[in-house]
C-alpha cells in the first residue's frame, strides 16, 4: 500500500482561495483562484528545493482586475476560463498567458464550468442569468438563460448543469439542449430540464455533480449536505437523503452546563472521479470523505488550518487539494485572508477514497 | 411475580460493559474495545498501521512519517488530547469514569422511567431510588384547555344523546399540578377499571368533575365497541380499528397518552430506549432510513446523529447566518469592490 502523503504548495494565494481546478488530463497541472486578484497555475510535481511539507511549484500567476471568483479547465490542460468581480469571464490560454474576454455579465460572475462532453462554458452570475457559449465557435452568440435568483453554486455532470440560487431554488438544464440552442441560434433559451426547491433549508453552498451522471450532492451554510439523483421518478426521488456534519459541541459559555452545537457552512463539495464518493469541506476546518451510495463517512481528516474553501479531486482520483482560508462568518465587519491561505495537496491512498467492500 | 427482561439490561451489567474513552461507545468484552481502539483511534491514516496507544501513535507518526500527531482520530471533540495514556480502560482519568457511569445511570433510569410510563407498569419496589420518573404527562394548562374542549364536547353530546362519557368522580384533586405526578402509576390506574364492568353505570348527567384529570377527548371511541352496547347517539362509529387487545384491558385508556397511537408509539419507543443507548455511538452499524425528507432520519455523519435526540433543547450557533452568500458580504468590502468604469458616470 502506497503510502498516503499530504504536502502544502510553496507559494500559496496571498489572499481568500475561491476555487480550486485541476487538469482534465494531467493530475498535476492545478489552478486556484483567490481574492487577491490572481490565477495561479501550479505544477505539483515539479519540486524546487522547498521547505519541508512543501511541493510543487508556481508555473504563473494570472493578474485580473477584481478578485478571481472560480477557474476551471477548458478543454484541454493548456486552456482555462475565470469568472471575475469585473463581471467578466476570461479565457486564458496558459501556454501563452494570453487572456481574453469571452462573456460579460452585468454583475460579478459567481461560477464558470466548461463541458468537455458538449464544449460548452456556462458561467453564473449575481445579475441573475447563466450565459452558455461555445468557445469552438466564437462567431456563435451567447445564450443568456434569465434565472429566478442570484446563483450561488454551478455544478455540470456529463449531461446536465445544475444551477444552485437563493430562495433555495434550483434548476437542472440539460446541456444537449442548452448546445442545441446555442448552434441554432435560439432566440428564447430552453426551459429548466428540471425546477426543483432545495432539499435543505438554508442558503446554498456548494454543488457537486456525480461523474457517474446520476445525480448531485449540494451543501448549506447550516452543516448540511444532501444527495439527489436527476431521475425524476418516485422510487428514484426516495433515495434521496440529507444530514448533517461539520458540527461541532462546545460547552455552553454561560457555563449552564449544556452542550452548544457550533454549526459550519459546507463550504465545499467534490465528487470523486471513479468511485462515487465526495468530500465535504468546512468552516470547521475539516474534509470528510462520504459513500454516496452507502450513506456512510468514510473518513475524517485532521484538522487543517483554517477553514475549508475550495476542494478538487484531480482526474484520476490521485490528488486532493483542499484550499484553506480563514471563513467568512456573519457579524464580520473586516475580512483578512492573507497570509493565512494554503493548498494543501492530499495524495490518496490507493483504497483511501474506495467504498469499503469494493476493493479492485 | 417473574422478572421479565425484555432484553433491557439492568444497570449493573451496563455499567461492567468495557467502553471506549474516545468515543463513548461501549463493547461486550474488553477485547472488543482494544481492537475497536486499534482500528478507530490508533490507526496511523499514512499507512494504516494499528498501533495500541496514542503515545504509540505518535512515535510511529514521528519516526516513520517524519509527522506530528496533534489529536486522536474519531473521538469526541473533548477527548482528542494525547495527554492521556489510554489502552483499553486503562488510564481514563478518575472524573471521565465517573461521568460516564453517571450518564449511563441516569440514561438507565430515564428510559426506565419512560418505559414505565409508556407500559403503566409499576416499578418494581424502588420507588423514589433514582431520578424523578418522567412520566408523560401533560401540563396543567394542556390538561386544562383539554378539559374545557372536552367539557364542550360534552355538553354537545349530551344535549343530543345524555349518555356521555365520564369518569369517577375524584373530589378534593387539587387543581394544579396533575394528580398523576404525585401518585404512583400504580394507584392512577385504580380510577379507572375496565370499562366493560362499570362504565355503563355512571350517572349520565355527570359533569367531568376532575378539573386537573380528564380522559382525553379520543378516549370514548377507544373502548372495544362491544363495552358499549347501547350508547345512543353516539356519532362516531364503532372503531374497528381498534379490536380489544388482549392481555391490555381497557383500563389502559387510563394512562396518560393522549391517543392510542401516541400509547402505542410510546411503548414502541422506549423499548427501543435502551438498545438505542447501547448503540448511540454505533452510528457505524444503525440500520439505515431511506428518508426522502428525512433531515435527521438517513445521517451517516456520527457525531452529529449520536446527539440528534438531545439537539432540540440544546443551543445551536450557525458560525453563518445570512440571505447573502459571504461571497456577496466579502464583496461589499471596499478592499474586493470592483467600480466598472462604465458604472462610474
Amino acid at each position: 500500500m502506497a503510502p498516503a502523503t499530504q504536502f502544502e504548495l510553496s507559494n500559496p494565494p496571498n489572499d481568500a482561495i475561491s476555487a480550486l481546478a485541476f487538469a482534465p488530463s494531467s493530475s498535476s497541472r492545478l489552478l486556484v483562484s483567490s481574492w487577491d486578484k490572481k490565477a495561479y497555475l501550479y505544477d505539483l510535481q515539479a519540486s524546487d528545493e522547498n521547505a519541508e511539507g512543501f511541493r510543487g511549484s508556481l508555473l504563473s500567476a494570472f493578474e485580473h482586475r477584481a478578485p478571481v471568483m472560480d477557474v476551471c479547465f477548458g478543454a484541454n490542460d493548456d486552456e482555462a476560463f475565470s469568472a471575475g468581480m469585473d463581471w467578466t469571464v476570461q479565457r486564458i490560454d496558459l501556454a501563452s498567458g494570453d487572456m481574453s474576454v469571452v462573456a460579460k455579465h452585468g454583475a460579478p460572475v459567481r461560477r464558470v464550468v466548461y463541458s468537455r462532453e458538449h464544449s460548452l462554458l456556462i458561467s453564473a452570475s449575481w445579475d441573475s442569468t447563466l450565459q452558455v457559449h461555445s468557445p469552438l465557435d466564437a462567431s456563435l452568440p451567447a445564450l443568456t438563460i434569465p434565472l429566478p435568483g442570484k446563483p450561488h453554486a454551478l455544478a455540470a455532470s456529463p449531461s446536465k448543469v445544475i444551477v444552485a440560487m437563493t430562495s433555495r431554488l434550483v434548476h437542472i438544464y440539460d446541456l444537449s439542449a442548452l448546445s442545441s440552442a446555442v448552434t441554432s441560434r435560439a432566440s428564447s433559451p430552453p426551459p429548466p430540464w428540471q425546477q426543483r426547491e432545495s432539499s435543505l433549508k438554508f442558503l446554498t453552498r456548494a454543488v457537486a455533480a456525480m461523474p457517474s451522471d446520476a445525480g448531485y450532492a449540494t451543501s448549506s451554510i447550516e452543516g448540511r449536505v444532501a444527495v439527489e439523483w436527476f431521475d425524476a421518478s418516485a422510487e428514484s426521488q426516495a433515495r434521496k437523503y440529507a444530514f448533517k456534519c461539520h458540527r461541532q459541541q462546545q460547552p455552553q459559555e454561560n457555563g449552564s452546563g449544556g452542550a452548544m452545537d457550533v454549526v459550519y457552512p459546507v463550504n465545499a463539495l467534490a465528487f470523486h472521479p471513479a468511485f462515487g464518493t465526495f468530500a465535504s469541506g468546512g468552516g470547521d476546518a475539516t474534509v470528510a470523505l462520504w459513500d454516496a451510495e452507502a450513506k456512510r463517512r468514510m473518513k475524517i481528516y485532521q484538522k487543517f488550518p483554517d477553514s475549508v474553501a475550495a476542494l478538487a479531486f484531480s482526474a484520476d482520483g490521485r490528488y486532493l487539494a483542499v484550499g484553506v482560508c480563514p471563513g467568512f462568518e456573519s457579524g464580520m465587519e473586516d475580512y483578512e485572508g492573507q497570509g493565512r491561505s494554503h493548498v494543501l495537496i492530499r495524495e490518496l491512498g490507493e483504497t483511501e477514497a474506495l467504498p469499503k467492500g469494493k476493493a479492485k | 411475580m417473574g422478572k421479565k427482561k425484555r432484553g433491557h439490561p439492568d444497570v449493573e451489567e451496563l455499567l461492567s460493559r468495557p467502553w471506549c474513552y474516545y468515543c463513548e461507545r461501549d463493547f461486550e468484552d474488553l477485547k472488543l474495545l482494544i481492537s475497536h481502539q486499534k482500528a478507530k483511534h490508533f490507526k496511523c491514516d499514512r499507512c494504516g498501521r494499528r498501533l495500541n496507544t496514542a503515545g504509540g501513535l505518535s512515535v510511529h507518526m514521528n519516526q516513520v512519517h517524519k509527522e506530528s500527531l496533534s489529536s486522536v482520530e474519531n473521538a469526541l471533540p473533548n477527548r482528542q488530547g494525547l495527554e492521556v495514556e489510554i489502552f483499553g480502560m486503562e488510564g481514563i482519568p478518575e472524573d471521565i469514569v465517573q461521568q460516564h457511569n453517571q450518564r449511563i445511570i441516569q440514561n438507565y433510569y430515564q428510559a426506565q422511567a419512560e418505559r414505565y410510563a409508556a407500559t403503566g407498569n409499576p416499578p418494581p419496589g424502588q420507588n423514589g431510588k433514582g431520578p424523578a420518573k418522567k412520566l408523560k404527562i401533560e401540563s396543567p394548562d394542556d390538561i386544562k384547555k383539554r378539559l374545557a374542549e372536552h367539557r364542550a364536547r360534552l355538553a354537545a353530546q349530551k344535549a343530543a344523546t345524555g349518555g356521555s362519557a365520564t369518569h369517577t368522580p375524584q373530589e378534593g384533586l387539587p387543581n394544579g399540578p396533575s394528580p398523576v405526578q404525585s401518585a404512583s402509576p400504580g394507584t392512577f390506574n385504580s380510577p379507572f377499571p375496565p370499562p366493560g364492568g362499570q362504565y355503563p353505570g355512571y350517572p349520565p348527567q355527570q359533569p367531568p368533575p376532575v378539573p386537573g384529570y380528564t380522559p382525553p377527548a379520543q378516549y370514548p371511541p377507544a373502548y372495544p365497541p362491544s363495552s358499549l352496547p347501547t350508547r345512543p347517539g353516539s356519532n362516531l362509529p364503532a372503531p374497528p380499528g381498534l379490536p380489544p387487545r388482549p392481555g391490555q384491558p381497557g383500563w389502559q385508556g387510563g394512562n396518560t397518552a393522549s391517543t392510542i397511537d401516541e400509547l402505542v408509539s410510546g411503548a414502541a419507543q422506549s423499548g427501543d430506549d435502551i438498545d438505542q443507548i447501547i448503540r448511540m455511538a454505533e452510528a457505524g452499524i444503525k440500520p439505515k432510513k431511506s428518508d426522502a425528507e428525512g433531515e435527521e432520519a438517513a445521517a451517516p455523519p456520527p457525531a452529529a446523529e449520536k446527539k440528534s435526540k438531545k439537539d432540540k433543547d440544546k443551543n445551536v450557533r450557525m458560525v453563518y447566518e445570512d440571505e447573502l452568500s459571504p461571497e456577496e458580504r466579502m464583496a461589499m468590502m471596499p478592499r474586493y469592490a470592483f467600480h466598472p468604469e462604465a458604472a462610474a458616470a
